[in-house]
């Protein structure tokens, strides 16, 4: 039974993701060691098992029955974010978990998931060029509004990571220069309108920070500055595991979450990050390929959304601790502590194992 | 949609995706190439310079003993809330909301740091000084707001008698901006030196040398490794020649009255006991001092910042008649059986002069145990007032004493180049101002070290001792005495006739003259009775506004025992009145104790059982 279960999974993309977790988990024992979460890696170390064991089911089922599902999961996602206003518990001045039985859960990080299945599945009742704009508007709609719900939480980072699911348009209908003009103009207005209304003093301070990290080294831009110290003190070898002396010594800011690459890459060097980054172009090409194999347009649409999210997320997250990006708070997957993420991604990835095994990709 | 292959150009977009994953790697590759091999060397240092910190451990200053091994001065530890030199913030609100918190002047906080930034090194700007454990409570919240704060230990002086030297011992304070401006090279900012007292004449002897502990630190600057320590170099601990017996009967017999005292080794000048009342606590200025503080030391009339002994300049009044005696003698005009006649009073240059007696016919030994004025009267008319002022000079009246306490002030007796540079409107000295000159009013102004040195000298036949404190350092390891060369007496060539005639005299006051009252049976006292007006450095307002009345300053100086001098006093009680009911009384008790009831070898030498000096050693980390 096992057995049979363990062969739908698609063993090209679960090398990568297997050697990922192995070294978040490492990561996350040395970030840990010496403070209140040095038992962090075990209980991570438990929501992978729980995200296998979850994504080991999900690729065992049929991708139709998983879509057709979608609506209903969609809405079901919808009533979550919802809800999170209403009962949601606040930390830190942000409203976005939901506590069930003493356990505390992001329904943004799995609603992301629901809605690039829904979209993926819309977007292809009919060939691509029978789909029509206002088609295109009002699947941009179901992404955008979660998206808004998201923002409001407020949460910038998470709203951003939705964004990937548009890609699915360019896919569809290529990228014409009417529509790239219209997204610029779209984006324009979208920052200046953001930048006025809906930006929190918080965020902007971000955005300042990064465009001149080194203008408040006390403040804010001291997690960016920290940052890079610990990944240029890493040099080529790395300082060695568990002895990285920006992890040690706590000046690193918040290693187990948004800035735990850096311990990675202070420990293990330029060496370890691009054998971490290698693993992730692995992964993601392989989705990819899941994606170009695949018979049926909602499961490439759905493929290639999830790359793009994953993408998404490799980029921003190990961009900004590096310094190229604006500091997002955007975790990244395998190495970032946290059980709502970890377990959606399993499930993305659970179908998109499905896929694959339906369309015994080469 | 139908079961089948995605239409061809959706393949080929997904093959281009690939190629931009590859592509957003490559710049990630790019910009973690960039940090961690071109500007690797750069962050490594930063990294290094963050979490490895040099941090000064102060060295403790010598402890400071009495004669006989008596602690006078220790040191204990004491916490602070400190910015590391490394530490120094940099962001101006930061420092004012900081200097808000704890009531301090943010732009005095706000310059000390500026300052400690300019000078470099790794010294410490000091926030708060001991801390006690509210303190240390308040601190730990202000360090949790501002990281760059940390408490360090560090040595802090504790003045055991409280009172009892003040003005000798001095105390310790940091070093001034503009002594540091003058000694860059001698201090360092932020130093703990001595600003007065013996702390300040000899700062370089007790001073320690300051150790360094090379450290690993947390975010939170937390000692978290040690990687070396260059240890803590306590200063030389030291011997004083007071004892600390005799200066607690000398502060006891002042009690709440104003006044200065001395006694002098005449072996060596080492100064026995020397307090100037009222005292100091030095304890109290190792604090801010707190407004009412400020007020009662720095404007009060009374003046307690002043060493009286050292810096109080007093109208000798009749001791100074053995210089006049001296003088009179040394020119010729008087001879030891030289008599005058004294009717309670005399008409010199037109106007009367007052005794305090009517003596009758007296020779020159009557006139000084009796304290005849009209018989000095008469050897004033004789000689003149440069006569006096040479007499001074030649008895090292007029030069400072040389005692290692800092600012010592200048005696003076005029003269008349002293009327001409000082008394521009009166440039012209007329004869009938040495008058009063002889019996020691008038401009005359002592200082009560200088008239115990005087004294001294008469007492040894002609030696002018230096008066010193420093007797010499403590050998740490037997805890005895190593004993600096006291400076060298200078010879005053005091013709023996003379002086025996002037011992004679002085013997005669207390045997049957002016202060035979005071008086020891078994010991010959020596000594003269003076009484001043109240003319000089303390407000007369002020007493006219305490309602009390304005009275003389008693004085007695002189020395004991007159067969074999071995020590020598000044005392002067302000205010008092007449000398020999005042002053000589404190003078007898100051005998009556180091050669009657003190522990009876005459001058102990320090024992050798001398409690550890405390040691600072590096705090162990856990």
């Amino acid at each position: 039974m096992i057995r049979t279960r363990l062969r739908s999974l698609d063993m090209s993309l679960l090398l990568p993701m297997l050697l990922l977790v192995l070294m978040g988990t490492l990561t996350l024992f040395s970030a840990g060691r010496g403070t209140s979460q040095a038992n962090l890696w075990l209980k991570q170390s438990l929501w992978y098992f729980m995200g296998f064991v979850a994504m080991t089911y999900v690729a065992g089922q049929n991708p139709r029955h998983v879509f057709r599902l979608s609506l209903a999961l969609y809405v079901i996602g919808i009533l979550a974010l919802v809800a999170v206003f209403v009962i949601g518990k606040k930390i830190g001045g942000a409203q976005r978990w939901i506590v069930l039985g003493g356990m505390t859960f992001q329904p943004s990080e799995l609603m992301k998931w629901l809605t690039l299945l829904f979209v993926a599945q819309r977007l292809a009742t009919r060939p691509p060029e029978q789909v029509t704009t206002w088609e295109l508007i009002s699947t941009s709609a179901l992404v955008i509004f979660p998206m808004l719900l998201v923002l409001k939480q407020p949460d910038l980072g998470m709203a951003i990571s939705f964004l990937p699911i548009l890609v699915l348009i360019p896919l569809l209908k290529g990228l014409r220069a009417k529509w790239v003009a219209l997204g610029l103009i779209f984006i324009a207005l979208g920052s200046v309108l953001a930048w006025q209304k809906v930006l929190k003093p918080y965020q902007k301070q971000r955005v300042l920070t990064f465009l001149d990290p080194s203008a408040d080294l006390q403040g804010k831009g001291y997690q960016i500055n920290q940052s890079r110290i610990a990944i240029g003190a890493g040099g080529f070898f790395g300082q060695g595991f568990t002895t990285g002396s920006q992890t040690q010594l706590n000046f690193l800011p918040v290693k187990t979450t948004d800035f735990v690459f850096s311990v990675w890459a202070e420990e293990r060097g330029f060496i370890g990050v691009l054998l971490a980054l290698g693993l992730f172009g692995m992964l993601l090409t392989r989705i990819l390929e899941i994606a170009r194999s695949a018979k049926q347009l909602a499961d490439t649409n759905f493929c290639v959304g999830a790359a793009c999210i994953l993408g998404l997320h490799l980029l921003v997250n190990a961009g900004m601790v590096v310094g190229i990006l604006p500091n997002k708070g955007m975790v990244l997957p395998f190495f970032s502590a946290g059980g709502s993420s970890t377990l959606s991604y399993f499930l993305g990835l659970g179908v998109v194992m499905a896929i694959a095994h339906r369309t015994k990709v080469k | 949609m139908p079961e089948g292959q995605v239409p061809y150009r959706i393949q080929k977009r997904i093959e281009a995706l690939k190629v931009l994953v590859w592509a957003g790697i490559a710049v990630l590759l790019l910009a973690y190439g960039w940090v961690q091999l071109i500007k690797r060397r750069e962050m490594q240092d930063l990294a290094l310079r963050q979490a490895v910190k040099n941090r000064a451990t102060p060295a403790p200053r010598g402890i400071i003993f009495d004669r006989n091994g008596h602690k006078l001065v220790d040191n204990r530890r004491a916490l602070h809330l400190v910015i590391q030199a490394e530490e120094l913030p940099n962001d101006p609100s930061l420092v004012e909301d900081l200097a808000t918190r704890i009531q301090r002047d943010p732009d005095d906080l706000k310059r000390r740091i500026a300052l400690s930034r300019k000078a470099g090194g790794n010294h410490m700007v000091v926030i708060q000084d001991n801390l006690d454990d509210a303190g240390l409570a308040q601190a730990e919240l202000l360090r949790a707001r501002f990281p760059f704060l940390s408490i360090q230990t560090a040595p802090r002086r504790s003045y055991l008698g409280d009172t009892l030297a003040g003005h000798a011992l001095g105390y310790v304070g940091e070093v001034d901006e503009k002594i540091l401006e003058k000694n860059p090279e001698r201090f360092h900012l932020g130093e703990i030196i001595g600003r007065n007292g013996f702390e300040a004449t000899h700062n370089d002897e007790i001073r320690g040398v300051d150790g360094m502990r090379k450290i690993l630190v947390d975010h939170l600057g937390r000692e978290m490794a040690l990687y070396g320590v260059q240890e803590a170099v306590s200063g030389r601990s030291v011997y004083l020649t007071l004892d600390a017996g005799l200066q607690q009967i000398l502060k006891e017999a002042f009690g709440e009255e104003n006044g200065a005292g001395v006694v002098i080794d005449l072996r060596d000048g080492g100064i026995l006991a020397l307090y100037s009342s009222p005292s100091i606590d030095p304890n109290v200025f190792l604090n801010r001092l707190s407004q009412e503080q400020v007020d009662y030391f720095m404007r009060n009339p009374v003046k307690p910042m002043l060493n009286r002994v050292t810096q109080g300049l007093y109208p000798p009044g009749s001791t100074f008649k053995l210089l006049v005696a001296l003088a009179a003698m040394e020119k010729g005009i008087l001879k030891p059986e030289t008599t005058y006649h004294c009717a309670g009073h005399k008409v010199f240059y037109n106007r009367d002069y007052r005794c305090d007696g009517v003596h009758g016919t007296m020779n020159l030994v009557q006139a000084i145990a009796h304290s005849c004025d009209v018989y000095f009267y008469e050897l004033g008319m004789r000689l003149d007032v440069d006569d006096i002022n040479a007499a001074a000079e030649k008895y090292g009246i007029l030069e400072k004493t040389g005692v290692d306490l800092p600012h010592e002030g200048t005696s003076r007796v005029p003269s008349r180049a002293w009327a001409k540079k000082y008394r521009p409107k009166e440039p012209k000295w007329y004869a009938g101002e040495t008058i009063s000159v002889a019996i020691g009013q008038a401009q005359n102004a002592l200082t009560p070290i200088a008239l115990a040195r005087f004294y001294g000298m008469l007492a040894t036949k002609g030696k002018l001792l230096t008066p010193h404190l420093f007797f010499g350092f403590r050998n740490e390891q037997t805890g005895q005495l190593d004993p600096v060369r006291p400076p060298p007496p200078r010879d005053a060539n005091l013709d023996p006739k003379i002086w025996s005639v002037l011992d004679e005299g002085l013997f005669q006051v207390v045997e049957s003259g002016t202060a035979k009252a005071s008086k020891i049976p078994g010991l010959s006292m020596a000594g003269k009775t003076g009484t001043s007006q109240v003319t000089t450095f303390v407000d007369k307002a002020h007493y006219a506004k305490l309602a009390k009345k304005l009275k003389d300053n008693a004085l007695f100086a002189g020395y004991a025992p007159r067969e074999n001098p071995q020590i020598a006093f000044a005392v002067v009680a302000e205010n008092a009145g007449f000398g020999a009911s005042s002053a000589a009384p404190i003078a007898k008790k100051l005998c009556e104790y180091w050669f009657l009831t003190r522990p009876k070898n005459p001058l102990p030498p320090p024992s050798s059982k001398v409690p550890e000096a405390m040691k600072l050693e590096p705090e162990v980390v856990e």
